[in-house]
């Protein structure tokens, strides 16, 4: 194995020696057939960013987009909005509660679902289904399941006795933001739980029994022994399920659009409504830039496992 | 477990571990369903919703959860013959045509140079597209709104070809990085020993190997196109322009009326494609996601 390896390498550098003089063909085909990318993704998500960052220093309205300068003003009335604040700690709330119940219910479906049992790829299907529907649409099927007069919910609940009277799921404030992790965890579950399941079947059934005969109990193999195998892993899915969780909008502005009284808004939904619904690019976008520093603290993870990653 | 057990005389523990497994596998399957009813009872909700006749849906003395009267197709009539619903399937096709056409034409060159060839840069340049993967929209609509409206293009179903690729372009680039790294070196070599161009190395030697790597970025760009929201919403408020999704959640409510039986006609119909296309597209979208992590 070894002696291939090395045989490959020498052979490798024969033939690099030998094109020594088409390295900078290389360089020209390679830059050539990356340019397209790059320039889409600088005019369509560079560029754009770029305004966001003049909009939020700036006046700027939909009917006078290049408003006068104002510094900071717009980071002020952001910074003294209720509405605002609410919004940001919603934000916090929202993911973290959620974040919290798919990872326990999610190592839980995983070590479900490495069982082997008839008909597991079938159940492997449904199970994924919530993430594999448009988000919109599953939003929507809630929306209705909360419906003050029709909830489904609340007659299950009643007519088993759960509870007497359900409550008006999205019209009060506290079940409206139950609803919004509901909903928040139906979505994310399968994909938490898959990537788990990847992970753990990945671990060697050796160390496992090693540790078996050595007497580790459930909770000192899954700490000791599966997380840091499958840390990596487990990084990525976090991110990634942390920063569209973080990030998105959909899920409160088809269920509250922010109600009762503004209580359920999060960051993305407010800086829509003051945006694109008020017109006020300025404040929006200023609101909007909130989500930034999640989205680079993730970019940084992200950018540390990739390049361990691409070492070795 | 599985050692310790199995080297105890059989006969003296077989009764009481029987009734064991029995309890665990009780309560396996007890907990799995629990799961599997949370995860697929919206989608029951739909279905049920669609076929109802409307006297059975609204009537709050019946068992929501059966049909109290026979099923009926008027929801899903409404939706085709009094919404713009043929007109959004036909949009979000176009849009998603266009979508996938970008994507391949600039994604395969991107992804093809990134993972077979070493010039500075590269690998960091790799890095830097996928990472603006995680570029939420919530961030960008706003000046983008602008963009679109400086091109003339708000308010049709073009500025969101134009603005989709931007979620596509990195997560299909770091995709099929993946599949081309897979094509053995040596082979692209000798091809080139014996006079191929680089560019006819890629054309003919390694893209006819990637297909199914190909196949499922065209997969993964036009359900997006069909499920994507927050800039179809910014961007677009003619229903005639309107995509699939966009279309089923906003047009299908006048005023504070909702028109849930076709409004869950429509979701039923959007979400079986979508969901089958994911089901199949599943494991390469995981393996995407931890970028090879696992092996």
């Amino acid at each position: 194995m070894a002696e291939l390896a090395r045989q490959r390498s020498t052979g490798h550098h024969m033939i690099g020696r030998r094109l020594g003089h088409l390295l900078d063909s290389e360089r020209v085909f390679g830059y050539t057939l990356v340019a397209p990318a790059i320039l889409y993704i600088a005019l369509l998500v560079g560029y754009p960013f770029a305004i966001a960052l003049w909009f939020t220093v700036s006046d700027a309205t939909v009917s006078q987009p290049i408003g006068p300068f104002t510094g900071l003003a717009n980071l002020q009335n952001v910074l003294n909005d209720d509405i605002f604040k609410r919004a940001l700690a919603n934000t916090f709330i929202f993911t973290l509660v959620s974040q919290a119940l798919q990872m326990v219910l999610g190592t839980t479906l995983a070590f479900l679902l490495l069982r082997k049992f008839r008909g597991r790829r079938i159940i492997r299907g449904l199970i994924m289904v919530p993430f594999t529907i448009p988000i919109a649409i599953g939003v929507m099927a809630w929306t209705w399941m909360f419906n003050p007069t029709y909830s489904v919910i609340n007659w299950i609940g009643t007519h088993t006795g759960l509870f007497t009277e359900g409550p008006n799921w999205l019209g009060e404030e506290i079940p409206a933001m139950i609803s919004i992790i509901i909903v928040n965890v139906w979505r994310n579950l399968p994909f938490n739980a898959i990537i788990l399941t990847a992970g753990i079947s990945s671990v060697p059934q050796e160390i496992i029994e090693a540790a078996n005969l050595d007497g580790a109990n459930f909770i000192t193999r899954w700490r000791k022994i599966m997380v840091p195998i499958i840390a990596p892993i487990l990084f990525i899915a976090l991110l990634f399920s942390l920063v569209f969780t973080f990030t998105d909008m959909t899920v409160v502005w088809l269920m509250t659009r922010g109600n009762p009284v503004n209580s359920t808004h999060v960051i993305a939904s407010y800086a829509f409504v003051t945006g694109v619904i008020s017109g006020g690019l300025g404040r929006g976008a200023t609101i909007s830039l909130f989500l930034f520093p999640a989205m680079l603290a993730g970019a940084l993870v992200m950018l540390r496992t990739l390049k361990a990653r691409t070492l070795d | 477990m599985a050692a310790t057990t199995t080297q105890r005389p059989k006969s003296a523990h077989s009764a009481a571990f029987r009734r064991r497994r029995l309890r665990n596998d009780i309560l396996f399957w007890f907990v799995l369903s629990l799961f599997v009813i949370f995860a697929i009872f919206p989608v029951y909700w739909m279905f049920i919703t669609t076929f109802k006749q409307v006297n059975d849906l609204y009537n709050l003395d019946n068992n929501p959860l059966i049909f109290n009267m026979a099923p009926t197709l008027d929801q899903v009539k409404y939706l085709f013959e009094q919404t713009d619903f043929v007109t959004w399937v036909r949009n979000t096709l176009e849009v998603g045509l266009a979508v996938v056409a970008i994507t391949v034409l600039i994604c395969v060159p991107a992804a093809y140079a990134l993972a077979r060839h070493n010039f500075p840069g590269s690998g960091s340049l790799g890095i830097g597209i996928f990472l603006t993967y995680l570029v939420p929209p919530t961030l960008l609509f706003l000046p983008l709104s602008q963009l679109v409206a400086g091109l003339g293009l708000n308010d049709t179903k073009w500025s969101l070809a134009l603005v989709y690729p931007t979620f596509t372009i990195p997560f299909c680039t770091w995709l099929l990085m993946g599949f081309f790294k897979n094509v053995p070196r040596e082979i692209t070599e000798a091809a080139r020993v014996d006079g191929c161009s680089r560019l006819g190395a890629m054309f003919r030697i390694v893209l006819p190997v990637s297909i199914p790597g190909i196949l499922t970025i065209v997969i993964f760009a036009f359900t997006l196109v069909m499920q994507e929201y927050v800039y179809a919403l910014t961007f677009v408020s003619s229903s005639e322009e309107k995509m699939v999704t966009l279309g089923v959640v906003t047009n299908l409510i006048r005023g504070d009326v909702f028109f849930w039986g076709s409004l869950m006609a429509g979701a039923l119909i959007v979400s079986l494609p979508v969901a089958i296309a994911y089901n199949f597209f599943m494991d390469t979208f995981v393996r995407g996601i931890t970028g090879g992590a696992l092996k």
